[in-house]
């Protein structure tokens, strides 16, 4: 075997791994629907939620519920990314990345601005101001903020074929979400912050997107997210829960009562399913780009309706079993793309 | 703060109609199985590039 198709097999395994990678972000993401719809029924936030709704509305609680719960999230999250960077034995150079906050570390400070307080905070408020469907069609919209991104800043080839699996797949999300969509805007009353949030989350995860693809092209996926998370859980716990507190939400008494078992253990699952699957997410980059990543990645919606159906019992309607699939041609048009066409991932 | 039995109530009830058997349990099964299989492959990973 001469060395050119060594280099071939050698990236067509990578571009392989690429895929699983974003496939496993899908499979965890759409997994995560479980434990964070579950935990909301739970105390204390279900007590949160009254307290904070008789005196400051439905749409302040669920925003300010929603914090506590991302906040724990993101502490849990950390929790099982130290899990994953021991297994892998990158405790090491964890340290050595932290240390080059110039070169490195800064861009994963930043990209947890984006992902956390932006694209989160941005879904919730999208959540609680216009509706759940809302929220997730306005988050399917991510690839295409990293695409055109990572495209203008470093160059990133997006092929036309990928970007038409990014569509598609995009448009199947449409249509899974779309009776909600319009059924939520219809009954009127939406306020224009709701459509802020929806923005807020569609273009802080797809900023996020593109600067950790310019953040690993120096840094480790695994260390780099692990950072990331690290990050975001200083914005909440050191700015946002205390912010909160003075302004006299009762943060701290509910953070404080989270510490209960059944809460507890969902709110653990919660964390290793977002914390895999974000990481997964990071992993895929280098080896299929952002805009590739983000979207097979976009797949979660699919398997979050099917996690629903086959754990929660939630029957699918048929605009659903459309939407699906438009996400399966969507991901077929992009994993059958002849791997040639990504030997280089960036414009040159 | 113990659960109140309105919250477990509803808790129960996420799981209640699932088509799988002890759905209560299963999802933490699946979520372990899919957490595992996905460190392995990064194991795997690691040591191929």
């Amino acid at each position: 075997m001469d060395l050119q198709s060594l280099k071939r097999k050698e990236h067509q395994k990578r571009v392989k791994k690429g895929f699983m990678w974003a496939l496993f972000c899908a499979v965890l993401w759409g997994l995560w629907y479980l434990p964070g719809t579950a935990v909301w029924v739970l105390n204390p936030f279900d007590q949160m939620y009254s307290e904070v709704a008789a005196s400051s509305g439905d749409g302040v609680a669920l925003v300010i519920v929603a914090v506590l719960i991302t906040a724990l999230n993101a502490a849990t999250v950390i929790l099982a990314l130290g899990v994953w960077t021991g297994v892998l034995g990158k405790f090491g150079e964890m340290k050595r990345t932290a240390k080059e906050f110039h070169p490195c570390s800064k861009w994963f400070f930043l990209a947890s601005i984006f992902g956390g307080p932006m694209a989160i905070l941005g879904s919730f408020i999208a959540m609680g101001f216009v509706g759940g469907a809302f929220a997730a069609v306005a988050a399917l919209m991510y690839p295409v903020v990293g695409a055109i991104l990572a495209s203008k800043w470093y160059g990133e080839k997006v092929t036309k074929r990928a970007f038409i699996g990014i569509i598609v797949i995009i448009l199947g999300g449409i249509t899974i979400f779309g009776g909600g969509v319009l059924s939520e805007i219809g009954s009127g009353n939406v306020l224009w912050v709701g459509y802020l949030g929806g923005l807020m989350a569609a273009t802080g995860w797809g900023i996020e997107g593109a600067i950790a693809g310019k953040g690993l092209d120096i840094a480790e996926p695994d260390v780099g997210l692990t950072l990331r998370f690290i990050g975001e859980g200083l914005i909440w716990w050191i700015i946002a829960i205390p912010m909160l507190a003075i302004a006299g939400f009762p943060m701290i008494k509910y953070a404080i009562l989270a510490f209960e078992p059944l809460t507890l253990m969902v709110l653990i699952f919660a964390g290793i399913t977002f914390g895999f699957c974000y990481v997964s997410w990071y992993k895929s980059f280098p080896l299929i780009g952002v805009g590739r990543g983000q979207g097979i990645g976009n797949l979660y919606g699919l398997f979050a309706v099917i996690f629903i159906f086959l754990f929660f019992g939630d029957v699918p309607s048929w605009t659903i079993l459309v939407g699906g699939a438009l996400c399966l041609i969507g991901s077929t048009v992009m994993f059958s793309e002849d791997t040639g066409e990504m030997e280089s991932l960036r414009g040159d | 703060m113990v659960q109140t039995q309105a919250a477990m109530d509803a808790y129960n009830a996420y799981w209640a109609n699932s088509p799988l058997p002890a759905a209560d349990v299963l999802w933490m099964v699946v979520i372990l199985i899919f957490a595992i299989l996905a460190l392995w492959q990064a194991r795997t990973f690691v040591s191929e590039f």
